[in-house]
């Protein structure tokens, strides 16, 4: 038999001080008392924009420096010229006139291309400059006066107005010291620009109407195609000297490129909003006959173009509500196609 | 009574197309109310021809076609004084137009070509716009409708500052003596309340702001009438509400709080129910250089009483219903005046400062989801931006004519982004000088951003 036990007797422990000086490694860091006169300066803030220029450098399409091309290019005229000079030096010595004569053509040829590589170049240049000008006039509203004044200035200029242009003279009349650079944006999309949007819309308009109507009548395929292309180009073309961009080969390929991309990504939403509308008239236009419809898609087609090249080339982008729309267009192609074929149907009846 | 029912139903349908708006013109005593309807008339009135107003875009586009003025509808208020104020423009020297100092209206008809035809659209539609003016000092009787006696009196106790108080040293020493539960004596309130009355005037000529009852500065045909006889009893602050219930009717205390409640009823009621309720847009102009030239106090003083001034408001989302039934303002233009007082580089600050000042009614109003938008304006532009080239700076300049005919060429200083301290006051505070009018040439009347605010006010009904 075991005695019973006595209870435990309490027990006092002492509470262990942490030590104070030696913080260990995982404790939060303790308070830090500065001076006050310590000078200091304002957080700095985590480097978005470069952030923002590595993600960008990462999604954009690599840039490739054609050095390889350029150096052939170069080389090739410029040794081409040298031989050429020698050959021209040695015949003329030596009297080997044909020699000399051959040489002599070379040079020119060699003349002739770097020029119009040279030319190229320059109005490559000239589009860099008018992407330039685009950011500089879609910064307005937060530039100084006097910037938004000599962005206006280049407008001005990348239009090809002068001082007496009443475009201008509108502009300058409706502009007051107190306007900052908001206001400027705003008056220069009146007085500048609207003209300008609705000679491109006439253009558009016009132009893919006609090239309606053309595949409407033309009785070839081939010449389908070649007519097509061909109208589009010459479309791009005379958008773009409306705005003020004189195109190259190069820029117009570069053009056309960034605004088959648009076309095929941007603006995809875009048609599949209205390919509901677009199928309707299709619909309509086959009722009347199959080359009528095939008119009018290749005619939604060239106007559907038109729209983003001048989106593309409109030195300040719309505003949501005035960017000219599809269904505007539509309706005027048409009207035209309904013209021909009320035209044509008394004919094939008789 | 036949013809007015028709007129209201003529208004209802009017207002059910929404073709109908009454636009709220709302500022304190001095701050442009005057110029600015003056200007609003001129403007639309040469609008298309030489009113330049490019930041509108149905102007702009030459879509706006014009503007008249019609009978306005209550043919009992006085007409707005639109040609004496252009008068007065017109004098040479030009001088500002008079105060205001009673009621009056006007009715605009906006004749303009809507940018797109509808179904049943014409050639041009109409919009028609209600405008009314009146007294600044009158619009601070309104948050008084929110209190009763003894928190009036409590409210006015609370608002004593130091410079403030200075002005109302005579009521103060006779007020003092009066015992609210001793029986009342006429005569001796009538010598009071005209202390506290001269008490509001001098404060108002130093510029303070949050001055009530209005009526007191301007009686109209109420001066001497029994019920302007009142005036805050600083003793009710501390008293014990309930020992005040019982005091009897012939007291002071009684007799005071008898006349204000008769004020709330009988003039302050009827003034805003037949002119504050039915508003669908509002301005509210705001004279931020006079408060600065004035000093600290008085700048506050002036936030408090736009601070509860714009609690007399409805604001809130517009429908059909709401629309003809019970109007409320869904959109709202608070403006700096007298920009023309300040570089054209300083506005920005200038709209700065204002939305720093109206940051607690601005909180209310984002809350209530109603739009606003702060700008600075000038209704009736008094000097040119000019620039000079002064110890090889050139630094932006204004011109014009002082108030008393020298011509000026200043650069009139910095505008503060916000209140400055207590060491910048003593130290340098402003001076922003006062011109007179440019001299009229024909035509419409220079200003600043008056377009902007016209398209903020009624743009969107221009479409």
């Amino acid at each position: 038999m075991t005695e019973p036990r006595d209870p435990r007797p309490g027990r006092r422990f002492t509470l262990e001080e942490p030590p104070h000086d030696r913080p260990r490694a995982d404790d939060p860091r303790p308070a830090e008392p500065f001076d006050a006169d310590l000078p200091s300066q304002a957080l700095s803030s985590p480097d978005d924009q470069a952030a923002a220029d590595a993600l960008e450098a990462c999604l954009a399409p690599p840039r490739r420096r054609r050095w390889g091309l350029l150096a052939l290019l170069g080389g090739s005229l410029g040794l081409g010229a040298l031989e050429a000079g020698l050959t021209l030096q040695a015949a003329s010595l030596g009297g080997d006139w044909l020699a000399g004569a051959w040489s002599l053509l070379l040079l020119l040829a060699l003349g002739l291309g770097g020029r119009a590589l040279l030319r190229e170049l320059w109005r490559l240049r000239r589009l860099r400059r008018h992407e330039r000008l685009r950011e500089r006039l879609a910064a307005l509203p937060d530039a100084e006066t006097r910037a938004a004044m000599a962005s206006a200035e280049a407008l001005r200029e990348g239009l090809g107005m002068d001082e007496d242009h009443p475009h201008w003279q509108g502009f300058v009349a409706a502009r007051q010291a107190h306007h900052d650079g908001r206001d400027i944006q705003l008056l220069l999309d009146h007085h500048l620009l609207a003209p300008r949007d609705r000679e491109a819309r006439r253009l558009i308009s016009r132009m893919s109407g006609e090239t309606a109507v053309m595949v409407a009548v033309s009785p070839l395929t081939l010449v389908d195609m070649a007519l097509v292309a061909w109208r589009s180009l010459a479309m791009i073309d005379r958008l773009c000297r409306l705005y003020g961009l004189e195109l190259g080969y190069a820029g117009r390929l570069r053009l056309l490129r960034s605004v088959l991309y648009q076309m095929a990504f941007a603006g995809a939403t875009e048609m599949a909003g209205e390919a509901g509308m677009d199928m309707l008239s299709l619909n309509l236009a086959g009722r009347i006959s199959a080359r009528a419809g095939q008119g009018l898609g290749i005619g939604l087609l060239s106007a559907r173009l038109g729209l983003r090249t001048q989106r593309l080339t409109r030195p300040l982008p719309f505003t949501t509500q005035e960017a000219p729309r599809m269904s505007d267009l539509r309706s005027e192609l048409w009207q035209q196609l309904r013209r021909l074929e009320a035209r044509d149907s008394p004919d094939a009846r008789r | 009574m036949r013809q007015p029912l028709a007129r209201e139903l003529h208004d209802l349908i009017e207002r059910g197309r929404d073709r109908q708006l009454r636009l709220a013109v709302t500022g304190l005593s001095r701050s442009g109310k005057t110029a600015f309807l003056t200007s609003l008339v001129n403007q639309l009135r040469h609008v298309g021809l030489e009113a330049r107003l490019d930041l509108l875009p149905a102007a702009r586009q030459g879509r706006l076609l014009g503007a008249r003025r019609v009978n306005q509808q209550d043919l009992g208020v006085p007409r707005f004084p639109y040609d004496q104020a252009m008068a007065a423009l017109a004098e040479t020297p030009p001088r500002w137009p008079e105060p205001t100092r009673g009621i009056s209206e006007l009715r605009l008809v906006l004749r303009y070509r809507p940018a797109k035809r509808g179904w049943l659209g014409s050639e041009s539609r109409q919009l028609t716009l209600d405008l009314f003016d009146y007294p600044g000092e009158w619009l601070l009787d309104l948050p008084l409708l929110a209190h009763d006696y003894p928190s009036w009196c409590r409210s006015q106790e609370a608002l004593a500052g130091e410079q403030r108080r200075a002005h109302f040293a005579a009521w103060h020493t006779a007020v003092e003596a009066l015992d609210p539960a001793a029986e009342a004596d006429e005569a001796h309130l009538a010598e009071i309340a005209e202390h506290y009355a001269e008490g509001l005037r001098a404060a108002r000529e130093a510029g303070f702001a949050d001055l009530q009852p209005g009526r007191f500065l301007l009686p109209g045909d109420l001066a001497g009438a029994p019920v302007l006889q009142f005036f805050p009893l600083p003793a009710v602050a501390e008293a014990d509400p309930g020992a005040l219930a019982t005091l009897p009717p012939e007291s002071n205390y009684a007799t005071l709080a008898r006349r204000f409640a008769y004020y709330q009823q009988h003039i302050v009621k009827p003034f805003y129910r037949d002119h504050f309720r039915r508003f669908d847009r509002q301005i509210v102009l705001v004279d931020l250089l006079g408060a600065l030239n004035a000093g600290p106090e008085r700048f506050q003083d002036l936030s408090r009483a736009l601070a509860n001034l714009m609690q007399s408001f409805d604001y809130g989302k517009r429908s059909l219903l709401s629309r003809l039934f019970a109007p409320r303002i869904d959109r709202l233009a608070i403006a700096a005046t007298k920009a023309d007082h300040v570089t054209p580089e300083q506005h920005p600050r200038l709209v700065a400062l204002l939305e720093a000042l109206l940051a607690e009614p601005l909180k209310d109003l984002r809350f209530a989801s109603v739009p606003v938008r702060a700008l600075s304006l000038a209704a009736i532009r008094a000097s040119e931006a000019r620039e000079v080239e002064h110890r090889g700076q050139r630094t932006p300049a204004l011109r014009g004519t002082g108030l008393d005919g020298e011509p000026l060429l200043l650069y009139p200083g910095e505008v503060p982004e916000r209140l400055p301290d207590d060491a910048f006051w003593a130290r340098q505070g402003f001076a922003y000088p006062a011109f007179r009018p440019l001299t009229l040439e024909g035509g419409a009347l220079p200003h600043i951003r008056m377009d902007a605010a016209l398209d903020w006010l009624i743009g969107d009904k221009l479409i």
